[in-house]
């Protein structure tokens, strides 16, 4: 399970702290690459400025993404993965403050694999980040990784 | 023939007949004067017998003048009778002819008489067509009257449309110019409700994350640092945590509101009773230790968004469940009755119930009657409620009396026909 690492794109260092801490308190120890835009992101996923040379062959687990983000925000970045064939099919769950309609509708059809609304109650918040690790790290069988 | 005989009697003895050329010698002889008077005698008797003998014939030249005259007369005569006679036969000729012509003239006459029969006729006939004519006429008129009329009208009736067309086109103007205000209300109405998209995305989205924030460093203060504290200090720490958690409820409460304002209206056929008794359900099921009875009137169907109805559902049974919690048994009703002269829904409870005095304040937002501590809740609920019975068109208040229970009552458009979906 080491080998499997997690994507975090949060631009907010209270939620990064917080999910970083919820996870733990899983005992969830699996390495987290924290993205704080949506730039860093792809830069990470496609190896390029600050991750050039990066070897892509070894791919996230799951992304968590928030939506509101500086410079390209979530759902740009998520219609740039999906429109690249190495991370067409890499799972990504939405994780957000927001459960607007219009957002949730986007997400699904951009193809977002889930999308998850951050409690504000950080004991729900906890049990919500215990699921997500057991589902996506435990119980989800990934994409085949690709051959290049 | 009288006439000549006559003349010549008269010429016989003339009574002063002297001789004509007598010789005076004669007379004269002595012896001779017998002689002479026997000659003069015969003389006288020759003379006068000359002179009967030449007025004899001078009679008889008279006669024959006369008689020379009476065969010129007669010649004449004859002439005249020829030319009588030729003049009758001329006459009878003439007659004839004038027979001939007056036959003519009679045939004509009768040519005329037909003539005349048949032109009193075309007469008549001309009359007859100058009556028709008249009465064409009359006719022609009197539909040239109504034609001028139905002109007279038709001008009016014009001036009329050209009035009600002038008036047309000023409220064409009139309306173009309110559409072109109303568009520009629209698009200002469109961008207010952007802002207050982007307003809502914010308050979702960015108010909720320091909260986050709060609760999620208070917990970790209590785990990481709790036996740190004192027992005041862990529930100062419990406090921020609810109060934040309530702010979060708050700020979800307020985007439902700003939601049900926003969102598109679907409307259809929506069974309350059904909605209502599903609701119920999973009341009963969050404190199945409670004593209730729902009692939801069958076929409560009425047209109406059901998404946004059993939001409204949920907020009136929500509160009858919350104010009926310190009764021993808890009774709610959901029906249809008439009130004020229309079908109206309504959700009874016997609960706490509220003072009328303040009824007005009910449906505002932040709005509460009761205590907190009593009765949890932000204020919100009603007032969702009441936005989106009027986004259907309805109306809604409530009945009460502290301690008595209250009851809500909504209209709702009617659904075309009532069925047992």
């Amino acid at each position: 399970m080491s080998d499997k690492t997690i994507l975090l794109v949060e631009d907010n260092a209270d939620d990064e702290k917080l999910t970083l801490r919820a996870l733990k308190k899983n005992n969830i120890s699996n390495e987290v690459v924290v993205a704080r835009n949506g730039v860093e992101a792809l830069d990470y996923l496609f190896g390029t400025g600050a991750y050039a040379g990066r070897n892509l062959g070894h791919m996230p687990q799951v992304v968590l993404l928030d939506l509101k983000l500086p410079k390209l925000d979530g759902l740009e970045v998520l219609r740039r993965l999906r429109a690249d064939e190495r991370t067409k099919l890499l799972p990504v769950v939405i994780l957000t403050s927001s459960n607007e309609e219009a957002d949730r509708i986007n997400g699904y059809g951009l193809g977002a694999n889930s999308y998850v609304r951050k409690p504000v109650d950080f004991v729900q918040f906890i049990e919500a980040a215990r699921q997500l690790g057991l589902y996506w790290l435990v119980l989800n069988e990934p994409p085949p990784a690709r051959r290049n | 023939m009288s006439g000549p005989k006559s003349a010549l009697t008269e010429c016989e003895a003339p009574p002063d007949a002297v001789p004509l050329g007598g010789d005076p010698s004669s007379d004269s002889a002595a012896d001779h004067s017998a002689a002479e008077n026997s000659q003069r005698a015969l003389l006288n008797i020759l003379e006068d017998f000359v002179a009967e003998k030449s007025s004899l014939e001078h009679g008889q030249r008279a006669m024959l003048n006369i008689l020379d005259d009476f065969d010129s007369e007669r010649e004449r005569m004859e002439g005249a009778q020829r030319a009588v006679l030729n003049i009758l036969e001329d006459s009878v000729t003439e007659k004839v002819q004038l027979e001939a012509v007056q036959r003519s003239v009679l045939n004509i006459l009768d040519d005329f008489a037909a003539e005349k029969i048949q032109l009193e006729t075309v007469q008549q006939s001309m009359v007859n067509i100058l009556d028709d004519f008249s009465e064409e006429k009359d006719r022609l008129e009197e539909t040239q009257r109504a034609v001028l009329n139905i002109l007279d009208d038709f001008e009016a009736e014009k001036n009329k449309v050209e009035l009600v067309n002038q008036q047309l086109e000023k409220e064409i103007e009139e309306r173009a110019r309110i559409e072109t205000r109303i568009k520009g209300v629209n698009t200002e109405l469109l961008a207010a409700n952007k802002e207050l998209e982007a307003f809502s995305y914010s308050v979702s989205h960015d108010l909720r994350a320091p909260l986050r924030g709060i609760d999620g460093f208070s917990l970790a203060l209590l785990e990481d640092y709790g036996e740190k504290l004192d027992e005041e200090g862990r529930d100062h720490l419990q406090r921020v945590r609810a109060a934040t958690q309530r702010m979060g409820v708050l700020i979800d409460d307020l985007l439902n509101l700003s939601r049900v304002t926003r969102s598109e209206m679907r409307m259809e056929k929506a069974d309350l009773g059904a909605i209502a008794g599903s609701i119920a359900a999973e009341l009963q099921r969050t404190q199945p230790e409670r004593r209730a009875e729902f009692r939801i009137e069958a076929n409560l169907v009425a047209f109406a968004d059901s998404h946004l109805l059993r939001i409204s559902l949920e907020n009136l049974l929500g509160n009858a469940w919350k104010f009926t919690s310190k009764r021993e048994a808890t009774s709610i009703e959901v029906g249809r009755t008439i009130r004020e002269g229309e079908p109206a829904y309504y959700v009874r409870d016997n609960g706490a119930g509220f003072d009328p005095a303040y009824a007005h304040r009910l449906f505002g937002a932040f709005q509460r009657l009761h205590d907190k501590s009593d009765f949890p809740g932000t204020g919100v609920g009603l007032a969702t409620v009441q936005r989106i019975i009027h986004r259907h068109g309805g109306r809604i208040w409530a009945e009460s009396a502290p301690d008595k229970g209250a009851t809500f009552y909504f209209t709702l458009p009617e659904a075309t026909g009532r069925s047992d979906g």
